[in-house]
């Protein structure tokens, strides 16, 4: 294939211009790689920590309704149900806490620590203390370490519990916990049979719920229930609704970006093949009189503009690699509450990334390549051999 | 020499120019026999590269028929065109337009490498021409590092590697010293009475048209003399 051989003869002749226009495409690849694992570790961390911390889908009582009743038989049927791990039934109040002169109202829930650790690992956040330490009915309480700085308590203090329509009760700290989310402030448990009584409430609940195996599965699996039992079933990615599309629409963004980085390198190889059109015009002349065909012209230029690409590409995939191990690697001292809970930039380096990076780059450097290309091939034979 | 014409040229005519429009061959008739060894003589303008050009099927004439090998080229597809000059005719031209990022014997193979012939096989082929032209020592040599005579018959040994029936050259000495120029002569005339191809040999000089076995001469794109030299075998 003498194509492919005039392509890499011009290329080496043209070190310094090859030199630019490969740092261009590296450059471009190289980035948009960084980009990808941020985003996608950006992504991944967000969606891991929301499936983490929360149920993946919750029920709550009929329209109209202000509980679920005779929830031991629901409860029961869920956890029949394929793909579900953990089942928690609840009972929600708002109540004030009060410890000597500091008030905070927080969201009481009421749960059985054993079924609640199976729909979301309470356990794991425990700054200090037991998460089941709430098992029995009793007048124990784990609460999040924010509100307990905001109260000024700590393990083993007695605060009040204002519940409206109650009797001021006292509830002694046996565990804090800590999320990194806004929960620490304002949340904390007591035993479900413990707040159903003081809400004098009977035995229901007002929630349940529930963890499956696999998280993406919710959406099907809360329409099932909705259906069948008549409740209101959310799934995570309803109750997050504005997260993920945030995320989508930044992903749409990034996507744009992604084609101007390329575009402007994609500029760089059309203006080396361009230079090299123009300077080679007699030598495409005489290929033609020697009976190159137009189309094997065509494909001498596409190939240098696939030549440039892939050097690029190779280089950029290296370069990629190396600066988001380099990024990954670097701790950042950020406030845990603030970003999930992470104390470095999320990176996910995948494989993927650089396999649609470099196609990306590919394609693009191919199609700048067409113009100067087209132009070769379209050139008078005549005039191009008495252009020199 | 055999009767048959290896070149039929009846009625050419090419126009240049939209607006203005200049006549550069004004309704050429020209037969040329196999194994001829002719030159194109007339002043700047007078439409000799231009007929060069039609004959190489490297232009399109405005009207008028060209038939090489009793085969009419005007009427050929772009694909065919490029066919029919890799396998049947051989550029020189005045500057050697050599690629200059591959050696002597790498120029030499492109004509068979475009025409598909094997690399090995090629090697060979533009080695033994190359040795042919008296330049078995610079194959490895690029055009920067040959002088003006040497690159012209590297420029010689590609447009004959490929056999070709026609070999037309646009003052293929115009670039060369005296000297030069006489040894690039007798080495076009000694490959041409070896070969038996047909040479058509476009040149001011007229000492070297004088050595060949015809002469026409153009004028604003007619012929006005056709001479033969006398030179021939």
């Amino acid at each position: 294939m003498f194509e492919l051989d005039v392509a890499t003869r011009h290329i080496k002749s043209r070190r310094r211009q090859t030199l630019f226009s490969v740092i261009a495409v590296s450059l471009a690849v190289g980035i948009i790689i960084i980009f990808m694992s941020m985003m996608g570790g950006y992504t991944s961390i967000l969606i891991d920590s929301t499936t983490e911390n929360q149920a993946h889908i919750t029920i709550m009582p009929k329209e109209d309704e202000d509980y679920i009743h005779l929830y031991h038989g629901l409860e029961n049927h869920i956890y029949d149900l394929e793909g579900v791990e953990g089942v928690s039934s609840y009972f929600q109040g708002e109540a004030a806490l009060q410890y000597k002169h500091n008030a905070e109202g927080v969201l009481l829930y009421g749960i059985n620590p054993e079924d609640e650790n199976r729909v979301v690992n309470r356990d794991k956040y425990m700054l200090a203390g037991e998460f089941t330490s709430i098992e029995n009915p009793g007048s124990r309480i784990v609460l999040g370490y924010k509100l307990a700085k905001n109260l000024d308590v700590g393990m083993g203090d007695s605060v009040t519990a204002q519940i409206p329509g109650a009797e001021p009760i006292d509830f002694t700290i046996t565990g804090i916990f800590q999320t990194g989310t806004p929960l620490d402030e304002t949340m904390a448990f007591v035993n479900i049979e413990r707040l159903q009584d003081l809400y004098r409430s009977g035995d229901v609940i007002t929630g349940m719920g529930i963890r499956l195996s696999d998280p993406y599965a919710s959406e099907d699996l809360a329409n099932g229930i909705d259906r069948e039992t008549g409740y209101d079933a959310i799934s995570w990615m309803e109750q997050n609704a504005e997260i993920l599309t945030l995320l989508e629409t930044s992903e749409g963004m990034v996507y744009f970006f992604y084609i101007i980085i390329f575009g402007i390198s994609g500029f760089g190889v059309a203006n080396v093949l361009i230079m090299i059109v123009m300077e080679k015009m007699g030598e495409i002349g005489m290929l033609m009189a020697m009976g190159t065909s137009r189309r094997s012209i065509m494909l001498i230029f596409l190939l240098e503009a696939a030549i440039l690409g892939m050097m690029g590409v190779a280089v950029g995939c290296i370069l990629g690699y190396a600066a988001s191990a380099a990024i990954a690697s670097i701790v950042i001292p950020v406030p845990p509450e603030m970003y999930f809970g992470m104390d470095h930039l999320p990176i996910v380096i995948e494989f993927k990334n650089f396999i649609s990076a470099s196609v990306f780059a590919m394609v693009i450097n191919i199609i700048a390549g067409v113009f100067p290309a087209r132009r070769a091939s379209k050139m008078d034979p005549v005039e191009a051999i008495y252009s020199v | 020499m055999s009767e048959k014409y290896i070149i039929q040229i009846k009625n050419l005519t090419k126009i240049f120019g939209d607006g203005v429009e200049i006549k550069a061959l004004d309704d050429v008739g020209l037969n040329i026999e196999q194994g001829e060894f002719m030159a194109i003589m007339g002043p700047s303008g007078s439409g000799k590269s231009t007929l060069l050009n039609q004959i190489g099927i490297l232009d399109t004439p405005t009207s008028g028929t060209i038939l090489l090998d009793g085969v009419d080229v005007t009427k050929m597809s772009d694909k065919q065109r490029s066919v029919t000059r890799n396998k049947q005719l051989g550029f020189i031209f005045q500057y050697h337009h050599l690629l200059p990022d591959f050696n002597a014997l790498e120029n030499v193979m492109m004509p068979l490498l475009i025409n598909g012939v094997k690399r090995s096989e090629a090697r060979k082929t533009a080695s033994k021409m190359l040795e042919e032209v008296g330049l078995g020592d610079r194959m490895k040599h690029r055009p920067n590092q040959l002088s003006g005579g040497q690159n012209q018959r590297v420029a010689i040994a590609r447009a004959l590697v490929n056999k070709p029936s026609i070999v037309i050259g646009d003052e293929p000495t115009g670039n060369l010293d005296s000297k030069a120029s006489d040894n690039i002569y007798e080495l076009l005339r000694r490959l041409n009475r070896e070969h038996n191809q047909t040479f058509i040999l476009v040149t001011h000089d007229k000492h070297m048209a004088a050595k060949t076995d015809r002469t026409i001469q153009l004028v604003d794109g007619k012929i006005c003399e056709d001479s033969r030299n006398g030179n021939g075998d």
